[in-house]
């Protein structure tokens, strides 16, 4: 069946079955293979989206159930010539390990700050919490999204 | 599954309403047409937070999706003067979030923000969880404390079902074939009360129960306990009310109240079962435990 959503500012529309997961049609129809498929079964985080301006975990929504819906993943925030904070400060912060985790976290933090731009270390662990790192690297990620939150404030509205 | 470049531009579609294999209605009477034509084949799907994990890699086995996402009216929270609705598709989220509910019912805004994660709550609603009716659901043990009542609607008609009877065994509820639940009704209560929510599991987030606890306590004039509600989850087969407990409590003065032996009569009320998640025997230490520390929670507010 068909569908139309927007993916990172641009429109799409893709035929789909019912059975099809948003992740499938993120990964697979659109090729955007930043979001990984780690457990399927929603909880590991690793195919965190914002859809419709709420994390969700891609695995866990259809893609029918994202017709009409504005997504946003890992490629919309920034790539090599200029790269959000969040990721500039995940790779200053070494927070970055074997990565497979860090676009579901990335796109977690970014929910995080949009929601709330001075974190207290509780709150980046709650907004985190449905993300899990298996390299266990969790200190340099609170890290570095607080220094993302700082280079948000001092950077100004052009570096969001 | 075909491979699409990110460049092709495709062509722009209608919507997901073209297969006959996913339903999305957008009003009670689509809705209940849909209902009659096809009851026996169709697969509930609310959050999808509890479906897609169960189905994970069978989702094509499913024959006929019903999706109540498009329900709008079935989002609404609804404030009269003696009570509160909350429509079956609200999600853990704006239970956690919304000031109304923190205000009235702050044991649900407690236990809604312990479900999962934020990927979770922001898909997850309490309608699913209620019609998941696992043992173990985080928002059961708080409906069951507020006294709540469930709308259910059918293509025939509708009933209302007090919560403490919808459940009757671990996934299993009074819903018959092409039953859903539309709302939650929650009564305002005119007096003061007060409230505790007591999750224990492996894991502070994204962590099934290994056993919880409601309490609520409503006080008359001369502060003494008017109505007292206790309710267990994840230690008997359904959220279960400890009435022995509740018994004990009325009439007293909260600080009257001797603490211990509240705490041992839930410890010997419930039923639980050894599992992955915890022995019995570690539940009903827990299930004194959390009663306890419910109950002090309550008299320190």
């Amino acid at each position: 069946m068909k569908i139309s959503l927007t993916v990172n500012g641009e429109k799409r529309a893709l035929d789909v079955k019912p059975e099809t997961r948003l992740l499938d049609l993120i990964r697979d129809d659109l090729g955007l293979t930043g979001t990984k498929e780690g457990c399927g079964k929603g909880e590991c985080g690793a195919c965190t989206v914002i859809m419709n301006n709420k994390v969700v975990a891609s695995c866990l929504v259809l893609a029918a159930q994202a017709d009409g819906a504005e997504i946003k993943t890992i490629e919309g925030l920034g790539g090599k010539d200029k790269l959000h904070p969040l990721q500039q400060a995940f790779i200053e912060k070494g927070a970055v390990q074997c990565g497979f985790c860090i676009p579901g976290m990335i796109m977690s933090s970014k929910k995080l700050l949009d929601e709330n731009i001075n974190p207290s270390e509780e709150d980046i662990k709650r907004g985190l919490s449905g993300n899990i790192c298996r390299c266990t690297g969790y200190v340099k990620i609170v890290d570095a999204v607080k220094e993302a939150a700082h280079k948000i404030k001092s950077g100004g509205e052009e570096n969001v | 599954m075909k491979k699409q470049s990110i460049n092709v531009k495709n062509k722009l579609g209608t919507s997901g309403k073209d297969s006959d294999k996913y339903f999305r209605p957008e009003s009670k009477e689509e809705l209940k047409k849909i209902l009659e034509d096809y009851t026996d084949e169709l697969t509930v799907i609310a959050g999808g937070t509890d479906l897609l994990v169960a189905n994970y890699k069978n989702l094509y086995k499913i024959e006929k999706w019903l999706d109540l996402n498009w329900l709008d009216s079935f989002k609404e929270i609804k404030i009269f003067d003696d009570k509160v609705e909350i429509g079956s598709m609200v999600t853990h989220e704006r239970l956690d979030k919304l000031d109304q509910i923190k205000e009235h019912f702050p044991v649900i805004q407690k236990a809604a923000a312990d479900v999962g994660s934020p990927q979770i709550r922001s898909r997850g609603t309490i309608g699913g969880n209620i019609v998941t009716s696992s043992p173990a659901g985080d928002l059961l043990p708080t409906l069951l404390v507020y006294d709540a009542k469930l709308k259910i609607i059918s293509k025939d008609g509708e009933r209302i079902v007090d919560a403490n009877d919808f459940f009757t065994g671990p996934k299993q509820n009074v819903l018959g074939d092409g039953e859903l639940v539309e709302k939650i009704i929650l009564p305002l209560e005119e007096n003061k009360s007060k409230g505790a929510w007591v999750k224990v599991g492996k894991r502070k987030a994204l962590v099934i129960s290994s056993i919880s606890l409601a309490l609520n306590l409503v006080f008359d004039n001369d502060n003494k306990i008017k109505d007292a509600r206790i309710c267990v989850g994840s230690a008997a087969p359904v959220p279960l009310r400890i009435e022995k407990a509740e018994q004990s409590l009325k009439n007293k003065k909260i600080k009257k109240v001797n603490i211990a032996e509240i705490a041992q009569i839930v410890s010997d009320e419930i039923s639980p079962i050894d599992d992955i998640r915890g022995t019995a025997e570690y539940r009903r230490k827990v299930a004194y435990n959390i009663t306890k520390s419910a109950l002090q929670e309550v008299i320190n507010q």
